[in-house]
């Protein structure tokens, strides 16, 4: 049953991706050129629709959320490491899977240079605790470092995004 | 060629804020990349098993004799069904003249597929070690974990376009140059 739910979530998110063109690599690096940034809107109106529905979920508590570790320096060198691969792939982990299915053969190799990078990282693993341990502050979110309920935070961000989304940025065509 | 997006970010956006919804409320958040530690888990199970027992990394993701496929690993091969199906569906299917080839990519460097090979191979391996390293990826822990208002994901997030800017503009000098 969870086999069957897992299947059809994962089918309708690469379907979204592929029609809303985040498996693109010009769709990638047109965002992170700042060129066309649908594919940054694409993600902020996932997050600004998200926020507020999970956190209206959590307060009838049928929320099942998953709060990773805040550790401010070992992740932040994880995204500079991940934002090279993105630009240079022109995918990230979950749209050269799309992308793959989409033909694009470079994709596949992005596949297997995953496995590569993430075997790699097993094998380095125990290295990373220090890394991992240094100022580090557990599964914290806004809410619960404000001790507050998340909608509260939720939908004053949402509406953020919506006028970052609608009357912030523009897009610059070339 | 048909390379325009059938759906507008807008369009496309919601309805991923809503799967995510869904997703969250039957399961968990949605999440990719640690199926990728679980697929190399299953691999090294079957070809190098001592390799695999002695590692701790490994070992994590998943319970003896029951490696590998379940709902996160079905979500992925899931993407990979879906995606192909809507692109087979929307006549978007193997629209590159060059499989390998990004239109893009290839007028800033040139017509090598080994080139381009390399650039996906190493830019996979990059996008994995971080994530793994930050403990999700663009889906785990950018659009989950930040609608989850998770204060990691927002340095992640951040962190990334910082990187992912200054590379892309590295990348493409000539581009910009014009």
């Amino acid at each position: 049953m969870k086999l069957i739910l897992g299947l059809t979530i994962g089918m309708a998110f690469g379907a979204i991706l592929q029609l809303g063109g985040a498996s693109q690599y010009r769709k990638i690096l047109g965002t992170l050129l700042l060129k066309d940034l649908d594919v940054l809107k694409l993600i902020l109106m996932s997050i600004a629709v998200g926020t507020v529905g999970i956190y209206a979920l959590d307060l009838v508590d049928m929320a099942n959320l998953s709060i990773k570790p805040t550790y401010v320096v070992g992740i932040t060198v994880a995204g500079l490491i991940f934002g090279v691969g993105f630009a240079v792939a022109g995918y990230c982990p979950g749209t050269c899977v799309v992308a793959a299915a989409e033909g694009k053969t470079d994709a596949m190799v992005t596949i297997l240079g995953g496995l590569a990078g993430a075997f790699i990282y097993a094998l380095v693993a125990p290295s990373m605790q220090g890394l991992i341990g240094m100022t580090n502050y557990g599964n914290v979110t806004i809410p619960s470092a404000f001790d507050i309920s998340g909608l509260w935070i939720a939908i004053p961000f949402s509406a953020i995004l919506f006028l970052l989304m609608f009357k912030v940025l523009k897009d610059r065509y070339e | 060629m048909q390379d325009q997006p059938v759906l507008s970010w807008k369009v496309a956006g919601l309805l991923l804020g809503l799967l995510l919804i869904a997703a969250t409320a039957l399961v968990k958040p949605l999440g990719v990349s640690t199926q990728y530690v679980v697929t190399d888990a299953i691999i090294l199970h079957s070809a190098a098993p001592n390799f695999a027992e002695s590692n701790e990394y490994l070992n994590s993701y998943g319970v003896k004799d029951d490696w590998g496929v379940g709902y996160g690993w079905m979500l992925v091969f899931g993407m990979f069904v879906g995606g192909g199906l809507s692109a087979f569906l929307t006549k978007r299917f193997r629209q590159r003249e060059t499989p390998s080839l990004p239109p893009m990519w290839k007028a800033e460097f040139g017509n090598s597929s080994p080139r381009r090979m390399m650039h996906a191979f190493a830019g996979g391996a990059l996008l994995l070690f971080g994530a793994r390293l930050a403990g999700g990826c663009t889906s785990g822990h950018m659009i989950s974990g930040i609608s989850q208002l998770t204060i990691g994901s927002f340095i992640f997030g951040a962190s990334i376009f910082a990187s992912g800017i200054l590379t892309a503009r590295m990348l493409y000098k000539k581009r910009l140059a014009s």
